[in-house]
């Protein structure tokens, strides 16, 4: 019983149909906000489903050098990976979660799959723009996941401690800290916290592959990098996997920063948690994108070591410290 | 059925455009990636997008007089793109040589290779033809996919 409610949450609630929908308007937002951020029209709301009808009506094409079965299996490795993530991210006051137990180390294992995904994609390809868009994808993936890993330490371990009653202690539970947080306010106004979060906010378009850091796909760079070869369903698959990724990044962080809830009807609180999450995606993916350009590779690499881990690291001491 | 149907008739709002350069000068170029298709015009808004890669194409824009030289890559890159796509030879160049025309070096025009849907003449042709061109392309796009145009 346990495990079909796991599947029907999996696929339907907080992952799969629900996430996929918020993913996906997230994404028309994003466009139709940049659009007018530099005075135009945009595209309408609805353009991330036209574009997966589009892509369903074309037809497949797999390279003849290609190792077919990992050409084909990418796509659904990340977009498996990202309907299970979001089905352990708890909504506040609606849904708590697919587990209780040390749910943010299993994100922190789940979230690099697309990045994976992407690199099995685009080293099967045989192109030599996949193979560059695959060595750049790693370089990346090695910078964010770093002050990832430490921010995630400082919420546990602030969690922890405070729970353990001083001592040391880590709460590898996301209900928890959600649970804890509600009690003794969010994390996002606790001064030690501050520049974790800062952190986080750099590490979402990290992640997301949007500017300044789009640099493994970069189009004039190296043509779409890894997701070069791909076209028709299979690249739909691929645009399904990062809306549900959008979805899980950020309610990852509204669920680790600001959680709180307004009453206890749960449509309030879900409509809350959706306006959360899109606040943070404005301040973070789209108003950074629209307005810069992108890094060298080895620029990215050194911003993201230099400046959110240091951060990160700060949260960490104070949190250890104090 | 219905589904599919659905799906044909919503596809023709995100056509993404991709450009193959035959050996332009350059002229027609510019009129479309930096004028036709920038904020000013923002084509965009029919759910346009620049793609790099020809497996994402749909609506795939040529300009110059084909070159030999050039030849066959234009044909390989062009195989390479999945149906249904529509053909679109912007300038003069690829309809039918344009200044180039009889040169030694020419090997055009364009659709001695290639099948052409829309051609916009013009030396190089205004931004608003180009954008007219495009609209024209989701028309035949419908009639390819067996939607009325």
């Amino acid at each position: 019983m346990d495990t079909l409610l796991g599947i029907l949450h999996m696929c339907i609630f907080p992952g799969g149909i629900f996430a996929l929908v918020i993913g996906f308007f997230f994404k028309g937002l994003d466009r139709r906000v940049e659009a007018r951020l530099q005075r135009r029209v945009g595209p309408p709301l609805i353009q991330p489903w036209l574009d997966t009808a589009k892509l369903l009506t074309k037809e497949t094409l797999i390279p003849k050098t290609a190792c077919t079965q990992a050409f084909l299996l990418a796509p659904v490795v990340g977009f498996a990976g990202m309907a299970v993530c979001a089905a352990f991210i708890p909504v506040p006051g609606v849904f708590d979660g697919l587990s209780n137990m040390g749910d943010l180390l299993v994100l922190f294992y789940l979230l690099p799959i697309p990045a994976i995904a992407m690199m099995m994609g685009g080293s099967a390809s045989s192109s030599p723009f996949g193979a560059v868009g695959f060595s750049r994808e790693m370089i990346i993936m090695l910078a964010y996941e770093t002050p990832l890993l430490m921010i995630l330490l400082s919420v546990a371990m602030l969690v922890g401690k405070s729970m353990s009653g001083g001592d040391w202690g880590a709460e590898f539970s996301l209900l928890k800290i959600v649970e804890w947080q509600q009690v003794n306010g969010s994390l996002g106004y606790n001064p030690v916290m501050i520049p974790a979060f800062i952190a986080y906010l750099i590490f979402l378009p990290g992640t997301m592959g949007v500017a300044p850091f789009d640099i493994p796909e970069a189009e004039t760079e190296v043509v779409e990098g890894p997701l070069l070869e791909y076209g028709g369903p299979l690249l739909a698959l691929f645009h399904v996997g990062s809306a549900l990724k959008t979805f899980v990044v950020l309610g990852l962080g509204v669920a680790m920063f600001f959680p709180g809830t307004i009453g206890d009807f749960w449509l309030v609180n879900l409509i809350w948690f959706v306006v959360k999450c899109l606040v943070l995606m404005l301040i973070s993916l789209t108003v950074v994108k629209s307005a810069t350009g992108r890094y060298r590779i080895d620029q990215a690499f050194r911003f993201f070591i230099l400046v959110p881990t240091m951060l990160a690291l700060c949260s960490l001491l104070l949190v250890w410290l104090i | 059925m219905a589904l599919d149907d659905l799906l044909k008739k919503n596809s023709v709002r995100s056509p993404w455009l991709f450009r193959i350069n035959a050996g332009s000068c350059n002229g027609c170029d510019v009129e479309l990636a930096t004028t036709a298709l920038i904020p000013r015009y923002d084509v965009e808004r029919l759910g346009c997008r620049y793609c790099g890669s020809p497996r994402h194409a749909d609506i795939v824009l040529i300009t110059g007089p084909l070159t030999t030289r050039i030849r066959d890559q234009v044909l390989r890159v062009w195989n390479e793109i999945p149906e249904p796509k529509v053909t679109v030879a912007v300038g003069i160049c690829p309809i039918s040589g344009g200044v180039f025309r009889e040169g030694y070096s020419i090997d055009g025009p364009l659709d001695r290779y290639i099948p052409i849907d829309v051609n916009v003449p013009g030396c190089p042709p205004r931004p608003q033809a180009i954008l007219e061109a495009v609209a024209l392309g989701l028309k035949i796009w419908k009639k390819k996919l067996g939607l009325e145009g």
